[in-house]
């Protein structure tokens, strides 16, 4: 029983672990992808990606996945070592990125529950034809490297997880080379950091009992990884350069970093210099000579032969390091940040949202207790503290939502990688730029709107964006642009796709319309709005693309798009300009959970209605009132016409009687469109926490979902834009 | 921990509550019962069949009940201070059962279980949700289906038979 339940956790964790590496990696790829090539920590960071999917597929035993992984290892391992030039790049890149969505396939699959049994041989044999063909001429290298490879995982290792106050340090310790006993030396600075060290790390490792250690430190320096709270000063402070001590160097560095441990320190420094050993061989004594020179030196770090070749060898270490932090320091602050998340399963949050919900109701029992309303209760102490508790509250509320908030950056860069798939299958050439990736959007709605935004993009890839032809032809720069935008907005989210192709085609579109009966056959074409005869796309099966491609054209896709947006209570607006390009604007509710409601009843049910669509109420008299032959009923408020529906009769309520003395309009709109609900009485304006009407009750048309009002009783809430729906039918 | 799920499974066995609804005692085994909680409050929900009365909210969690009366097409009855919910987990979904008056916790031996009647007029409908009759001494439980009950996927077919069995119900 219990080895089953670790094997479970064992995949779970493989596979959360995995699925972000492949991430990062995706990312890493697509930002380069337009580059000449990887640039070295592009490389280095591939190359650590694929060797710990390696090593963990190894230890859970998913061949394909290991063999695979261990394949694109090669290739980068080689890139890494031997700076290969003219690398087929868009090639290389699209070979990781099959490679990567192998794993992520076989890793769905395991999700599953089902077995990773997907065959990687051709991919296999594809990444070995390229490594073949970089490699070229140089086959004698092969060997050398596949040894080198499994020497590696000696590199990993994983600190304790940082508090984010926590600095890390890089100090590099120069002595004089004709110092006795430096090992104790070093100890002396190690001991005294130990008092303020959260973590220490340093080389050579092992200075008590390894007396060749002392040599070793006098020729090459120490080396220390530091993880504290103190500041660099206070580090200067506590290793003060002297007689013997030459030179302190501190630099600052990222979690990241420091958890590559001395693999930042060490490897990436011993590369660098073995690349200049070999340039400076290579033009000394040519290629012949820097290729069998190479596999000794990297098969023994530190090897002390080299700073004597290029006495003196503190020198080229300084020359080097520096800049090299500068440009890590540069490039990774964002990973940084990365490594102060920590993962949270949604049903937890979603447990401690519900938690909070209740608690807000909990503390307006307990505030508006009738208990409470006893003439002559002196109240004082008794509110203060309740006003503590309620300020409490508010700031958990607060918390808790701003936890729900995740960027859009993940799916923006999925979107990325789609324009590349795209437009490399159908031959164009297009540029992928994003605008506020950063907006932060309610995770429940980032599920919602992923597969439409991919319907949206492969669109503009498709449909938007012409052939180099016929951009040429129009006078076009020959490379598309599709730009992927997201702000906040009035307590909704903008995302907008916008591309600079050809535009919609208004005359297409109406003619297809015609053609499928859509339009009134005594309407003339231009009394048509453009926005009218653009929404057509968004209906089922409509295309106006002759082509079916693999991408789009079958008709299926916009009213998806448009369905599950409607489904989160979000819409569609299209604008194009012909020759131009188009822009689809997708309009999102932040928030899904907690909405500012108004609270009416009718009967004895009460209802909520986001304040959003609310434009005014209205105290009703009866006169006020008309009928239309049909039967419709509406309003005259300031001379326009508002068609009534009195929420009591649609809902059929039992023993329902307007109070039309006392009753209120409310008039809502939506999407431009106006309607009066004619309700009893308003309660107020209230946040409401939303929850969903059971799966057991059928969808009831105009309300969409309930919540738990003070008294704790239930209100159910209405979606204006399917009671508009439902009433227009 | 493996041999206290056995036990409580053993204590659990041929375990049922019992309820009163019309003239007739069902029961529905312990397994599916988490909980009997006095009436309260039901919220409507409109447009949707007369036997969901609505939602109630159980600790902060929104469950939907039916009434059980109205479910047998048996006429509607006031609920009064011993009417009591019986909250129900099945396939996951969480429903409360409205029923008259709960009546005890019986074990009933499996030989003791008689399939229920096929052909016996004016029991059509009861027949959907009752697989078996449990016999304690001169006693019988109707014993209910829950998953059925819940479901109602012949609900066409219900319509149809529920003229003859209102009358029968009381």
């Amino acid at each position: 029983m219990a080895e089953e339940f670790n094997a479970e956790g064992m995949l779970d964790m493989y596979l959360f672990e995995n699925t972000q590496l492949l991430e990062r990696l995706q990312e890493i790829v697509l930002e380069q992808k337009d580059e000449e090539c990887f640039d070295d920590d592009g490389i280095n960071e591939i190359f650590r990606t694929m060797h710990t999917i390696k090593g963990s597929s190894g230890v859970m035993m998913f061949d394909e996945i290991t063999k695979v992984s261990h394949k694109l290892e090669d290739v980068f391992y080689y890139l890494r070592e031997s700076h290969p030039q003219d690398v087929p790049h868009l090639e290389l890149v699209e070979h990781v990125l099959e490679v990567a969505d192998f794993i992520n396939g076989e890793m769905e699959k395991l999700q599953n529950g089902d077995s990773a049994d997907g065959d990687a041989t051709e991919i296999i044999a594809s990444v070995d034809k390229f490594l073949n063909s970089i490699k070229g001429d140089k086959k004698e290298k092969e060997k050398v490297i596949k040894e080198n490879v499994h020497e590696e995982p000696k590199q990993f290792y994983i600190a304790p997880v940082a508090t984010s106050a926590s600095h890390f340090y890089r100090i590099y310790l120069t002595y004089d080379p004709g110092i006795q006993l430096a090992n104790v030396h070093a100890y002396k600075i190690v001991y005294s950091l130990k008092e303020i060290a959260e973590d220490l790390l340093y080389y050579p490792e092992d200075i008590i009992s390894d007396e060749s250690s002392a040599d070793e430190i006098a020729e090459n320096g120490f080396k220390i990884l530091l993880q504290t709270q103190s500041s660099e000063e206070d580090l200067r402070g506590l290793i003060q350069e002297g007689y013997e001590l030459k030179k302190v160097d501190i630099y600052e560095c990222t979690a990241e970093e420091y958890q590559q441990g001395f693999d930042a320190v060490g490897s990436e420094i011993r590369i660098d210099l073995d690349s200049s050993v070999e340039e400076i061989e290579a033009k000394a004594q040519g290629t012949e000579g820097a290729i069998t020179e190479q596999p000794e030196e990297s098969k023994e770090p530190e090897k002390p032969k080299i700073p004597e070749k290029i006495a003196p060898g503190d020198f080229v270490i300084e020359s080097k390091e520096p800049g090299k932090a500068k440009k890590l320091a540069k490039d990774k602050p964002k990973k940084g940040e990365k490594a102060a998340f920590i993962s949270v399963d949604v049903s937890k949050m979603d447990m401690l949202m519900d938690l909070i919900g209740e608690l807000v109701i909990a503390e307006s029992v307990v505030l508006q207790n009738s208990d409470l309303r006893v003439p002559g209760l002196k109240l004082d102490n008794f509110n203060k503290a309740a006003g503590q508790m309620t300020k409490i509250s508010t700031d958990l509320q607060n918390v808790i939502m701003s936890m729900r908030m995740v960027p859009l950056t993940n799916t923006f860069q999925k979107m990325n990688r789609i324009v590349f798939d795209v437009s490399r299958k159908l031959g164009k050439d297009v540029e992928f730029e994003m605008v506020g990736e950063n907006t932060e959007v309610d995770k429940n709605i980032i599920e919602h709107i992923s597969d439409p935004l991919m319907h949206l993009v492969r669109n503009s890839v498709d449909h938007g964006i012409e052939s180099i032809e016929e951009r040429q032809a129009a006078g076009k720069t020959e490379k598309g642009k599709v730009t992927l935008s997201a702000k906040t907005e009035s307590g909704k989210v903008w995302i907008s796709v916008q591309d600079n192709g050809a535009g919609l085609d208004r005359e297409k579109i109406i003619a297809k319309a015609r053609k499928q009966g859509l339009l009134d056959p005594y309407k003339l074409d231009s009394a048509y709005t453009d926005k009218e005869v653009y929404q057509f796309i968004t209906l089922p099966g409509f295309s106006t693309n002759e082509q079916v491609t693999e991408y789009s054209g079958r008709g299926v896709g916009m009213d998806v798009v448009v369905s599950n947006l409607q489904s989160i209570g979000g819409s569609l607006e299209i604008e194009s300009t012909p020759g131009e390009g188009s822009v689809m604007n997708m309009k999102i509710p932040l928030t899904l959970a907690i909405i500012d409601g108004i609270v009416m009843v009718v009967n004895k049910t009460s209802f909520v209605i986001e304040t959003g669509v609310v434009k005014e109420f209205v105290g009703v008299r009866e006169d006020m009132l008309q009928q239309d032959p049909d039967g419709q009923e509406f309003v005259m408020i300031r001379g326009e016409a508002f068609p009534v529906l009195r929420l009591g009769d649609f809902y059929h309520l039992p023993n329902y009687e307007p109070d039309l003395k006392r009753g209120m309009l409310v008039i809502i709109e939506v999407d431009k469109e106006n309607i009066c609900l004619l309700v009893d009485r308003l309660v107020g304006k209230q946040e409401i926490v939303v929850k969903p009407i059971p799966d057991y009750i059928k969808k009831v048309e105009g309300l969409s979902g309930c919540t738990q009002m003070g008294d704790g009783s239930i209100a159910l809430i209405l979606d204006p834009a399917g009671l508009l729906e439902a009433y227009s039918k | 921990m493996i041999e206290n799920d056995v036990q409580e499974r053993d204590t659990q066995k041929g375990k049922y509550v019992t309820f009163k609804s019309g003239n007739e005692y069902f029961g529905i085994k312990i397994q599916y019962v988490n909980e009997i909680i006095v009436y309260q409050e039901v919220t409507a929900i409109p447009e949707s069949e007369d036997y969901i009365k609505g939602l109630i909210n159980l600790r902060g969690k929104i469950i939907p009940v039916i009434d059980v009366r109205l479910r047998f097409k048996q006429p509607p009855i006031e609920y009064n201070d011993r009417t009591c919910i019986i909250v129900i987990t099945v396939k996951s979904t969480v429903v409360g059962l409205i029923v008259e008056k709960i009546a005890e916790v019986v074990e009933i031996k499996d030989e003791d279980i008689l399939p229920s009647p096929t052909i016996r007029h004016g029991e059509k409908v009861q027949q959907k949700y009752v697989y078996g009759i449990g016999k304690i001494g001169d006693a019988v439980k109707l014993l209910l289906d829950p998953d059925k009950l819940l479901n109602d996927e012949d609900l066409s077919l219900l319509e149809q038979a529920s003229g003859d069995v209102s009358e029968e119900g009381e």
